[in-house]
């Protein structure tokens, strides 16, 4: 059984014209202990699904099952709220500004009621060990600390009160290079430990390669493409994915110019075409796909896509 | 005789011993892309902004020439420099933020047009949409009536693109023009940008901190840190036989995810000698010297005692 089952999930914003679909019918499982990468460009509804998943905004409908449950407004509950945690983008801004390392750590189990009094201390050594940060850091503010110490700070505070499932939303996208890559160890090591699922948004493709162990692809709402990782980069099948992972300038000098250029810029959310989603900029487009939506469908071997061209190609 | 020709650029704050550029060199020839890449604070914007006569006030130019075609450009009175958009142009990193808010976007390319070609208004506003049709902007009579926030990130990258091409510029500066966009949105700006040097002929200076970028894009390549050279030479060289150690250090930090050992020395490397030298793992006496470009190869350049001692000790 999953850890988190999402089933035909919908978030919009605005009523009547302004009415704008964020995400549109998704489905999608994450396993104990596993990484499911998601990615997308902006505007996507990648973040806009992670926080749905969180309990930060209520669904428009569909169901989310948490450990076999359904969760039907049971989200806020502190049982909820205990198991799933999120990571933000900018640390600076997660944190509050004013208050201490220690302070911070111990909020979540504060306000859950999860550790009676006397145990906080000693959770609070435990996860500054996993985060790799030593004591004298614990009476520190988050401007005295540096981007990446923000976000290990973070990330301590997310693991707190011993959460299943981490969604973390482009933790690493603020912080230079080489400190991106040590957060990635750092997270790798820590699920090893902890047995932790992560739900890792983000839109820098060869960050999540070296964490996830399948990668969704998003555009416009809707998974295109879900697969385990290295068939995703190795072989792409939606055709927007294989546009997604030809965009990405590589080192490789002998490759130039082997880039596919999409035609045009995503459809906004509030005007998407009848069918495929996808059909205005898609390489592979006929007539069905402005007919007839497409669902995802299994290819078999953990893949699943979403497109006529590939999966009912006569 | 190179397009463009920066040679001792120096740069710094008013009233203070620190420079932002030091001493650097590097030429730009026609129908080429040259690409400048570093590391945030190292110098690049701050080069485009000295050879535009661009720079904040507070900053100055203490050394260096810009030539053109090998006329000087920093000797030129003002007025002069200012007729020189049609000579040479710049696309900024946040387009939305260097776009007039209240001014629609064809009128804004339309009077770049009247103020350097002389043109009409009305003719300044034709050449304006077919600029637009140009940069591959779909309904172009209708963009060109927009406001910028009426329109995408990509699309007002395109706009900016536009304007700095109407008049035809021989070198185009263009200072990280896609980060803030998604990365199918840059492969498109990549390719338009390609297709004008084909179709023009100009020459491009391309600043990013994205070395996959430079591979894509660029014929030839200068590393900048601490607002000094590093290296440069064509793309390949600078690549697959990097010879400085930052070089080095900069292809492991992003194909090897290598941990940079820090190392404090006590030379104050900030106001002389090499300003990679506090963290370079080789530096030596020789180091608080300030290090000039030297050729390793042919075209290819090194701003490291490093080649030097070699080569000393290899025709000693």
């Amino acid at each position: 059984m999953a850890l988190l089952e999402v089933r035909d999930l919908h978030k919009s914003f605005g009523h009547g014209r302004t009415l704008t679909p964020a995400v549109r019918g998704v489905d999608l499982e994450v396993d104990r202990g596993e990484t499911l990468g998601l990615v997308g460009e902006s505007g996507c509804g990648k973040t806009t699904l992670g926080r749905v998943v969180v309990g930060l905004q209520e669904p428009s409908s569909g169901a989310i099952y948490f450990d076999g449950e359904l969760l039907d407004g049971k989200m806020s509950r502190p049982e909820y709220r205990r198991r799933v945690q999120m990571v933000f983008q900018h640390p600076a801004q997660s944190l509050n500004r004013r208050m201490r390392v220690d302070t911070t750590l111990a909020e979540p189990l504060r306000l859950l009621k999860v550790a009676p009094r006397d145990e906080v201390a000693g959770r609070i050594d435990e996860v500054m060990r996993l985060v790799g940060m030593g004591p004298d850091y614990l009476k520190r503010r988050p401007g005295q600390l540096s981007g990446g110490q923000q976000q290990r700070i973070a990330i301590a505070r997310a693991l707190m009160p011993g959460p299943d499932l981490v969604v973390l939303d482009e933790p690493t996208s603020s912080l230079d290079q080489s400190v991106r890559g040590r957060i990635i160890a750092l997270l790798r090591s820590i699920q090893e430990e902890q047995d932790v699922a992560y739900v890792f948004i983000s839109h820098d493709l060869s960050t999540v390669r070296r964490i996830a162990d399948r990668v969704a692809v998003m555009y416009l709402g809707r998974i295109v493409e879900i697969a385990p990782t290295e068939q995703v980069f190795k072989d792409p099948q939606h055709p927007y994915t294989k546009a997604l992972l030809s965009a990405v300038p590589s080192m490789d000098l002998d490759n130039r110019g082997s880039r596919i250029i999409l035609a045009g810029e995503t459809p906004s959310p509030s005007d998407v075409p009848v069918g495929c989603s996808f059909q205005d900029r898609c390489p592979l487009v006929h007539e069905r796909c402005g007919l007839e939506e497409p669902r995802l469908v299994s290819l078999g071997d953990g893949r699943k896509v979403e497109c006529f061209a590939v999966t009912d190609p006569n | 005789m190179s397009l463009l020709e920066v040679s001792g650029l120096t740069v710094g704050v008013e009233h203070s011993p620190h420079a932002l550029l030091r001493d650097v060199d590097f030429t730009v020839e026609a129908g080429q892309i040259m690409g400048l890449v570093g590391e945030s604070g190292s110098g690049k914007t701050m080069s485009a902004l000295a050879i535009m006569d661009l720079l904040p006030a507070g900053i100055e130019r203490r050394a260096g020439t810009v030539r053109l075609d090998g006329r000087d450009l920093v000797a030129q009175d003002r007025e002069t420099v200012d007729r020189n958009a049609n000579d040479m142009t710049m696309i900024f990193q946040h387009p939305r933020s260097a776009l007039n808010p209240t001014m629609r976007v064809g009128r804004q390319i339309g009077r770049a047009l009247e103020i350097n070609q002389d043109m009409g208004r009305a003719a300044a506003r034709s050449r304006a949409t077919e600029m637009l049709n140009h940069v591959g902007i779909p309904g172009a009579d209708r963009v060109a009536r927009a406001y910028p926030h009426q329109l995408s990130g990509g699309m007002c990258q395109r706009v900016m693109i536009a304007m700095a091409l109407a008049c035809r510029p021989r070198v185009l500066i263009a200072d990280e023009p896609t980060t803030a966009l998604d990365v199918t949105i840059q492969a498109q700006i990549f390719d338009l940008i390609n297709d004008l040097v084909e179709e023009t002929g100009c020459g491009v200076l391309f600043i990013t901190h994205d070395l996959g970028a430079i591979a894509e894009m660029c014929d030839r390549v200068t590393v900048l840190y601490g607002g000094q050279v590093m290296e440069t030479g064509d793309v390949r060289q600078v690549f697959t036989d990097s010879r400085h150690p930052y070089t080095q250090f900069l292809f492991d930090a992003v194909v090897r995810e290598a941990d940079p050992s820090v190392e404090e020395k006590d030379v104050n490397f900030a106001l002389q000698g090499c300003r990679f030298g506090h963290r370079c793992p080789y530096a030596f006496d020789a180091c608080a010297e300030f290090p000039l470009l030297r050729e390793v190869d042919t075209g290819h350049l090194t701003s490291c005692f490093l080649h030097q001692k070699e080569n000393a000790l290899g025709s000693a």
